[in-house]
């Protein structure tokens, strides 16, 4: 028995902030005092709070220490573990009340959280199969496997569990599908591609909980009849990977995975496939494309996987999420599943919290929250007092939703009327600095990047809406060009051939609805309202900051500053190209723009 | 017995070879084909070594 536990957040973002070196220094610490047989280190998956890691939390008080480094560890064992005196300093602050805070649940940024999905996260080490099974892993396995393969397909058609993934395709209907399709051999694909930029969650519930999403992949394989499984994961992700590997050996040597699981009679097999990172191949056709060795393109549905899909054979593709929801709902039943969240959209969902928000990581909510409590309760509010101007929710794919529906409830229903859809997760908050016309750019920019080029309206339309923003953004905009981002907008959305060219316009159709003025400003005054887009601003300097150090004048391309050493400088507005230079060469903020 | 994979006396059948239909269950409330204070107290001590807090086993 260990008389302290102490966990480690070693989600990649905790790992990138110092979290291993804050576990070698711990170790060091533990030693030197001769606590080692005393106190276990734990490195656990994501714990969300990523804003303020690395994080580590000791156990049995609960005690959750933020922002720790290796220096802060011979305090911490000698204040915390030897004289059992909290190390105040590293406690948590709450940026707009001041208040300490000891215990993580206290805190604003997890209090309203649900934590179903990610309820190992952060919580045991996910290298560690015993732990998943004393959370009562593998319970929801078993239960699949003394039932009929149909009664588990009713289950989660009655859980009413929707795709996580992008869709929100009911998971149940489409178990149906693939239990009803004929054939010899059917497969049942992880989509972890997570190709949204800022997105994070897939990689943090496999990193943090892989049993959970293998036991959702095997009791899917249950109830289609299926007998192998793949897990499309990208490259980059090598944690998860790596931990994905080790909870597949693990669950082979328990007999969990491989032949005759639990004396059943039921064999699964495991596949792990790396992808290249392309967005395109988290579509779910252009996956299996890439799986089976072709380059990663969509294919025209139906047949959709369900009938055609791996290597011709039925298919069912599901998101990582949306599989480790399953064996909570095969372990707790639909009755316990069904009371969280809304009528249309039951459980919970997990998003990446970023942009101008005091807390950025990692949350899982009930389904029916308002924008408002996620971006203000559990963000924290807007970084540095600023005003909220808009969330952008779904990723690229996604719609920007703005100050007058901060009370909307985040349900795949209510978001897809505003416009925007609940997509993978990513949740990124903007403030009053925020150009929106700007921000529809970059998501264009990102999207028609990554347009496999298979369909012309995407290859095509994508290219054009880019070239048209970025002309707005450049102060080029013409006045018909609000009316041809609708027109090609429309086209893109209608005729493309997957889901990347028929959601690509959403981030300008949302930003035209809530902020055509923003458009029009751009257009017709050369205005930019917030104040972002370089070529709109004019450029001064304050003769009051200016020492006349010339430092300006070396960097204008067109030399349109000029004045005498030590004397305050001038821009000529005339010749002057806002490319913005002078502004960041500038040490002494003397250069203005209005 | 320092894992749940290991037998927790001669009596445990569970292998590769012969699955234990109950091994999941068995591992938490075990041990379920024979009747054994000790080897109950060998699951036990797993769970009590690795649950860190009170809250762990409220799943
Ligand atoms: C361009 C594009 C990228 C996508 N990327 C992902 C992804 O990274 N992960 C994912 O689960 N689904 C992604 N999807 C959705 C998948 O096509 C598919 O609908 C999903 O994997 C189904 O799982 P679900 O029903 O559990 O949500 C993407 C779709 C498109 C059009």
């Amino acid at each position: 028995m260990y008389e302290k536990q102490i966990l480690i957040c070693a989600g990649t973002g905790c790992i990138s902030s110092g979290a291993y070196e804050v576990k070698e220094a711990l170790d060091n610490e533990l030693q030197k005092n001769n606590m080692e047989d005393k106190v276990r280190v734990i490195l656990s998956g994501c714990h969300g709070f990523c804003e303020k890691g690395p994080l580590l939390i000791v156990y049995p008080e609960d005690i959750f220490y933020c922002e720790v480094t290796g220096e802060d560890m011979p305090e911490l064992v000698e204040q915390h573990l030897v004289n059992g005196n909290i190390v105040e300093r590293l406690l948590y602050k709450d940026p707009n009340t001041e208040q300490i805070v000891s215990n993580h649940e206290e805190i604003l940024f997890y209090s309203k959280q649900k934590r179903l999905v990610l309820r190992n996260c952060g919580v045991i080490d996910p290298e560690n199969i015993d732990e998943y099974i004393i959370r009562g892993g593998y319970q929801g396995l078993k239960n699949a496997l003394d039932k009929d393969p149909s009664e588990v397909v009713e289950m989660i058609k009655n859980s009413g569990l929707r795709g996580r993934g992008g869709a929100g395709f009911p998971a149940g209907m489409k178990w149906e599908f693939a239990y009803r399709s004929q054939g010899d051999k059917k497969y049942v694909v992880c989509n972890a591609d997570e190709g949204d930029p800022g997105a994070f969650m897939d990689r943090s519930t496999l990193e943090g909980d892989p049993h959970a999403v293998l036991e959702g992949i095997m009791i899917a394989g249950k109830a289609i009849g299926s007998d192998e499984a793949y897990i499309y994961v990208r490259a980059e992700y090598p944690l998860a990977i790596k931990r994905l590997r080790t909870a597949i050996a693990q669950a082979e040597e328990y007999g969990l995975i491989g032949e005759n699981i639990l004396n059943s009679g039921f064999n699964y097999k495991v596949n792990i496939k790396e992808g290249a990172g392309a967005f395109v191949c988290g579509e779910e056709t252009a996956l299996l494309a890439s799986i089976e060795g072709e380059r990663g393109m969509p294919r025209p549905r139906p047949p959709f996987p369900a009938v055609k899909g791996l290597w011709g054979k039925p298919t069912c593709i599901n998101n990582v999420e949306t599989l480790a929801n399953v064996p909570l709902i095969m372990r707790k039943g639909v009755k316990w599943f069904t009371s969280v969240g809304t009528e249309g959209s039951k459980g919970t969902k997990i998003f990446a919290l970023t942009g101008k928000v005091n807390n950025t990581g990692l949350c899982e909510v009930p389904m029916g929250i308002t924008l408002r409590e996620v971006v203000f309760d559990i963000g924290g509010g807007i970084r540095g007092g600023k005003k909220y101007k808009a969330v952008q929710i779904g990723g690229p794919s996604g719609g920007c939703i703005p100050e007058s529906l901060l009370d909307l409830p985040i349900d795949f229903d209510s978001l897809t009327q505003a416009g925007a859809m609940m997509g993978s997760g990513g949740l990124v908050a903007m403030d009053e600095e925020t150009c929106m016309v700007d921000l529809a750019r970059y998501f264009l920019s990102f999207t028609q990047n990554e347009s496999c080029g298979k369909c012309t309206p995407c290859r095509e339309g994508t290219k054009r809406m880019l070239e048209i923003l970025e002309r707005i953004t450049e102060g080029k905009g013409e006045a018909e060009d609000i009316s041809r981002l609708e027109k090609i907008a429309v086209t893109v959305k209608d005729s493309s051939l997957c889901g990347l060219g028929q959601t690509a316009p959403n981030p300008i159709l949302t930003t035209l609805r809530y902020f055509r003025d923003e458009y029009e400003a751009h257009i017709y005054d050369r205005r930019c309202p917030a104040g972002m887009c370089k070529e709109l601003l004019s450029y001064y300097i304050d003769p009051e900051i200016c020492n006349g150090c010339r430092a300006c004048t070396k960097v204008c391309p067109v030399e349109a500053i000029t004045g005498e050493k030590k004397e305050p400088h001038v821009i000529d507005e005339e010749k002057c190209i806002a490319c913005g230079a002078c502004l960041d060469r500038c040490k002494f903020g003397a250069v203005k723009t209005k | 017995m320092e894992r749940f994979i290991d037998p927790c006396c001669k009596e445990c059948f569970n292998s590769k070879d012969n699955r234990c239909d109950q091994f999941v269950e068995c591992c938490l409330t075990g041990p379920l084909c024979h009747d054994s204070e000790e080897c109950a107290a060998k699951r036990r001590a797993i769970v009590e070594k690795l649950a860190h807090s009170p809250g762990y086993l409220e799943q």
